[in-house]
């Protein structure tokens, strides 16, 4: 259990996949303009990623290992993250055409989403085990959802104020994701520190 | 339909090409990948064998290898990589040998310790090249003894698990087991425990007797030869010449009975001499207490461990001792407390007032030494006092 | 792609079109790999390579690929390509393998690479397409070098691992760090601005996820929703 606390706190908090491991910069910087679309891309981004790692890693250790075809893992990968956005996708325009409203827009973008298929080969490299993955999977979703979320706060004060030419658009956003990946380093240490 | 058909038929098949020329390329990269990770996990090992090629490790379950043995590598020239755990100066320290094929030492380093002395560190040096004879002959470095004899005793464990491994068979086994064993084949009657005799007679050609403490007899060691004498004094040997000398010597042993000595009545004797008593055949066993570690005179005890060493000591009428124990002592661990080892108090058996003090001391516990022999100088004047006309009669 | 003549689709990926700092593409192993010029480098290289031969392999295939599976057999191949290099670097580049890790993967999703494939080599011949892929590989190799420079020389007071000692007192940690890459990144950005002076056609919003498409696939790419997300609101 504490492990599985430690998983969950240190990829939300320490371990950041936006802001401090760079993955999943693209939506992060594109989506987040407004609170419900950074939250709709988070939570979107979260499901996919649990669903992801849920198919990915029994293929990898049931499939791939078992043949000895580790070499074809970012092939699979990919090929699964894709199909299960579709599919995802499909399925929610049938049970739920609100959700999918609320939701849909955000699919198509997160097959190409670096920080999903880093987490499903994560999970892989760090040897986790099924439960562990899932929760690491959880973690890296929910600390996307958060700095998405954080983020948009700072986007909406950016749009309102003035910018000199030069760093008007993406400089000023990158070098506000900065203030905010600072703020994040202070976590660094203390997730070890509380559960020891 | 038909399009989705192609669809499908396209994806499926740019698919395998892709898998195709994956599985090409793997199959070129793959063992060049292996051996760098071979490479990086090897270099430990080369810095113990620098010629070594192909390490491959081995699985040491299979094999009954000295205790320290943790892990082991085979080499492609026939030599291994033996990574050891041995206990120094009171903690592990973790040592890596490597053994070439003809037995002699290729190099060995202590990879983790967190021994005092630092000495360790390049004591493995003088290891290299040398074959077991000429390792055993390697000075331990005094002021590290215990530590530098682990690293002797690993590097010597090393050797012997190379031999083990390559298929040949060592004994392996320790200076206690191999007396246990011996002990135990002379009289398996004793059932495999024994305690060492204290001899308070004057007996030849036996130099020490076990006895089982289920009282079912006892052992004489003479030499490496281990003769078990059964409940009724009869030795099991078919040596004739040998069992009746041996019997006959038992007899004397076994007969013999002690009173005690009242020292009261004899002055000069010192006070650290807690009792005296004489056997029938007039041969003295003194109970003595010496100072250990921290008082320099060597007679008062340490205020720190709060305990003497005592000491029993058998003694002919002459002078000369028959026999040393060390009965309880409370000295440093792994200094002083080698005063409780047969190897050491051993060495005063035989020995006179005139030679006793050339008795090899404890090293690093010079003071505990000190005590030891002014307890047992002690001894030596308390005999000749009772012998002697400097008893006190009123 | 107003200048179709080879020499111009080599170069406008270098200046005019950099993929880095004008498109905006990439942001993810530009951030993270450029702690250091040689990690950077072997990034770019690696980046080069893939796109090279995905694009070359995709201009083939655009006769062949149906519309409707695209995607997918892009990703596919990028995919395999991606494999393909990143077990050259194990095997030859140990030590750069390390270093970069799990991003060495992630090219496969890099959106420089699949935005070409979409944008260019899906529409044109196999020699501009290999031109194509060799000016965004090149301009993603020097732009990630720039970066690398910049954080290496401030934050660790090296270049490619060689010591700059009258940096030395002068080391501003954070640069290696990850808010040293956004600021860094950030600040390059606005540099190239002053520099171009408008000539670049500056990316002020981020629709579509950055993706190169934006402009082109509104129509027929696989992120349009969004954008006309966008657009409606």
């Amino acid at each position: 259990m504490k492990t599985l606390i430690i998983i969950l706190m240190s990829s939300v908090l320490v371990n950041n996949y936006v802001l401090s491991r760079f993955l999943g910069i693209c939506p992060f910087l594109g989506v987040s303009k407004k609170l419900d679309q950074a939250t709709g891309m988070g939570i979107s981004v979260t499901a996919v990623m649990l669903l992801a790692t849920a198919f990915t890693w029994p293929i990898q250790y049931f499939v791939l290992d078992k043949l000895g075809l580790g070499y074809l893992q970012t092939i699979i990968f990919i090929l699964v993250i894709a199909a299960l956005v579709q599919m995802l996708e499909l399925f929610l325009k049938k049970v739920s055409p609100s959700l999918h409203k609320g939701l849909g827009v955000y699919l198509p973008l997160i097959t190409t989403n670096c920080a999903v298929l880093g987490v499903a080969i994560n999970n892989i490299t760090d040897g986790y085990n099924f439960i562990e993955a899932m929760v690491s999977s959880l973690g890296c979703g929910l600390g996307f959802l958060l700095a998405m979320v954080l983020f948009s706060g700072m986007r909406s004060r950016i749009d309102e104020s003035k910018v000199p030419a030069p760093f008007k658009g993406i400089a000023i956003t990158l070098i506000a994701a900065s203030f905010i990946s600072l703020a994040f380093m202070g976590f660094s240490g203390i997730v070890d520190n509380l559960f020891a | 339909m038909k399009s989705s058909i192609k669809s499908i038929i396209v994806l499926v098949g740019i698919c395998t090409v892709m898998t195709v020329l994956l599985a090409l390329v793997n199959s070129i990269t793959a063992p060049i990948i292996q051996e760098n990770q071979n490479a990086a996990a090897n270099a430990a090992l080369l810095e113990v064998m620098p010629e070594g090629k192909n390490f491959e490790q081995v699985d040491i379950s299979a094999y009954e290898l000295p205790a320290t043995v943790t892990q082991a590598h085979k080499e492609e020239g026939g030599g291994f990589v033996i990574q050891l755990t041995t206990t120094g100066y009171g903690s592990d320290f973790v040592i890596i040998c490597g053994v070439r094929a003809d037995g002699t030492i290729s190099g060995a380093k202590c990879l983790s310790s967190t021994e005092t002395l630092g000495k360790e560190k390049t004591y493995g040096e003088n290891f290299t090249d040398k074959n077991a004879e000429q390792v055993a002959a390697v000075e331990t470095i005094s002021g590290a003894t215990k530590t530098t004899q682990a690293y002797k005793n690993a590097v010597n464990d090393a050797i012997n698990a190379a031999i083990i491994l390559a298929g040949g068979s060592v004994d392996i086994r320790t200076e206690e087991e191999i007396l246990a064993d011996n002990l135990a084949a002379a009289l398996p009657a004793g059932e495999g425990k024994f305690t060492k005799l204290f001899i308070v007679e004057v007996i030849e050609g036996i130099d020490a007797v076990y006895t089982a403490d289920n009282g079912k007899g006892s052992v004489c060691v003479v030499g490496e030869t281990f003769v078990g004498i059964d409940e009724t004094g009869k030795a099991l040997t078919d040596d004739t010449a040998l069992a009746a000398k041996l019997e006959a010597q038992m007899q004397i042993i076994t007969a013999s009975e002690q009173t005690p000595v009242d020292l009261t009545a004899y002055e000069g004797i010192h006070k650290n001499i807690v009792s005296v008593s004489k056997t029938a055949t007039g041969n003295y066993v003194l109970e003595v207490k010496g100072a250990g570690y921290g008082i320099t005179g060597g007679d008062e005890y340490h205020p720190a461990s709060g305990e003497y060493i005592f000491i029993r000591v058998s003694m002919t009428p002459q002078g000369k001792i028959i026999d040393t124990l060390t009965v309880s002592q409370k000295e440093t661990d792994n200094i002083g407390s080698v005063c409780a080892d047969e190897k050491f108090y051993g060495q005063f058996d035989g020995k006179t007032q005139a030679d006793y003090d050339s008795v090899e001391g404890i090293s690093g516990a010079t003071l505990t030494t000190k005590g030891y022999k002014q307890a047992i100088l002690r001894c030596f004047e308390a005999v000749a006092i009772l012998e002697g006309g400097v008893a006190n009669e009123e | 792609m107003k200048n179709n003549s080879n020499l111009g689709i080599l170069l406008k990926g270098i200046i005019k079109e950099n993929p880095v700092l004008v498109l905006i593409l990439g942001t993810c192993p530009t951030l993270a790999t450029t702690t250091n010029v040689v990690g950077a480098f072997g990034m770019g290289i690696a980046a080069l390579t893939v796109l090279v031969c995905s694009n070359m392999l995709i201009s083939l295939l655009r006769k062949i690929i149906p519309e409707t599976v695209r995607i997918p057999c892009y990703i596919v191949i990028i995919a395999g390509f991606v494999t393909i290099v990143e077990m050259i670097v194990h095997a030859y580049f140990p030590a750069l393998y390390d270093m970069l890790g799990v991003y060495l993967a992630l090219i496969t999703v890099n959106c420089i690479i699949l935005g070409r494939a979409e944008m260019f080599a899906g529409k044109n011949s196999v020699g501009k397409s290999a031109l194509d892929g060799l000016g965004m590989g090149i301009g993603f190799t020097l732009a990630l070098v720039a970066m690398s420079t910049v954080r290496e020389v401030l934050g660790n007071a090296s270049f490619a691992g060689i010591p700059i000692p009258f940096m030395e007192p002068f080391k501003i940690e954070i640069m290696t760090k990850a808010p040293g890459g956004m600021l860094v990144y950030g600040l390059l950005i606005a540099l190239v601005f002053v520099i171009t002076r408008g000539k670049a056609p500056l990316k002020k919003s981020f629709s579509c996820a950055g993706c190169p498409s934006a402009g082109h696939c509104t129509a027929s790419g696989a992120c349009n929703t969004e954008v006309k997300e966008e657009q409606a609101q």
